[in-house]
């Protein structure tokens, strides 16, 4: 059965062939954006600790996405 | 009615739908892979190669869909100048690249049992080419223009330009002769597809959507920490 199920009556590697590649450039993209992501969060949290203490407060109270990737970070830290 | 859009609403959202996601995609790719590799039945012309129209139909699908969306938000932000849909735009381009790619590529490895031939260069084919090239200049307008208002404005034109091509992927099966064979499922009408082969079919497609909505999620997510980032450089 796990023969016929890899040979596919011959059109296996075809079959096979486009599964993994769509398989492969999925998990490529998923991984390149997550990168991405996590970079950005640290370079952000990065340029918020560069601040003045008052301008800490100023940036932290006024905006919520900047409380939420503060968290984020924490949370994956 | 638009300040429903602005970045902070969405960003919670945003935070909530990626957690969401990643708790469901795994059984619904377990399901979908089992369906299409191991209980669709073999087509009667085609054999087990049909199979591979389980990640061909779906990606095509939205390659489509997704220059469709980025066409209609283009013409939007013209109108309305509201940024966060050059955001979705910027955000949406590489998986609508990426799944143009894997819908030409499963198809040179379905084209070859079943035509005979990696590629043709017939209307179907040659227009989902042209429709990848769409995507790269969209693309590669964002990267190399520093002048981000005037990228804006090049990469809608480039958008509205290549709208043109859609009508001319979904019909030239229709409207040319082909070896690519006519759509078998319509929106309005019978489809042609027997419930065995549309069951994996529309599993898979939800598999892709979810897919497609992560990537959406982080993305969006990125060009929003890039522009706070920006914001607190400023200061």
């Amino acid at each position: 059965m796990i023969a016929n199920l890899i040979a596919m009556n011959g059109y296996g590697i075809f079959v096979w062939t486009s599964f993994c590649i769509v398989l492969f450039a999925c998990v490529a993209l998923y991984l390149k954006t997550k990168k991405t992501l996590k970079k950005y969060e640290k370079e952000f949290v990065t340029e918020f600790e560069a601040l003045s203490s008052n301008k800490k407060n100023e940036v932290f109270n006024s905006s919520k996405i900047v409380r939420q990737v503060l968290a984020t970070n924490s949370k994956t830290n | 009615m638009f300040k429903l859009f602005t970045s902070s609403n969405i960003y919670f959202l945003i935070e909530k739908s990626i957690k969401f996601i990643n708790s469901i995609f795994f059984i619904i790719l377990l399901i979908g892979l089992t369906f299409s590799l191991v209980l669709s039945p073999p087509d009667f012309i085609q054999g087990y190669s049909v199979r591979i129209m389980y990640v061909h139909v779906p990606s095509a699908w939205i390659g489509l869909a997704c220059f469709s969306l980025i066409t209609l938000l283009s013409i939007f932000n013209f109108i309305f100048k509201i940024k966060n849909f050059y955001l979705i735009n910027k955000s949406l381009a590489p998986i609508g690249l990426l799944f143009t790619c894997l819908a030409i590529i499963t198809g040179a490895l379905w084209g070859k049992p079943t035509w005979g031939t990696w590629w043709e260069w017939d209307a179907r084919l040659t227009s989902m080419l042209v429709l990848m090239f769409f995507y790269l200049l969209y693309i590669a307008i964002f990267k190399v223009m520093k002048n981000q208002e005037l990228a804006i404005k090049l990469s809608s034109i480039v958008v509205i330009i290549g709208s043109v091509n859609l009508p001319i992927i979904k019909y030239s099966v229709d409207w040319w002769n082909t070896l690519h064979q006519p759509a078998s499922i319509k929106i309005s009408g019978s489809s042609s597809v027997h419930a065995s082969m549309m069951v994996p079919l529309m599993v898979m497609l939800l598999v892709f959507l979810l897919y497609c909505a992560l990537i959406f999620l982080m993305k969006y997510k990125t060009e929003i920490i890039r522009i706070k980032k920006k914001n607190i450089k400023r200061l």
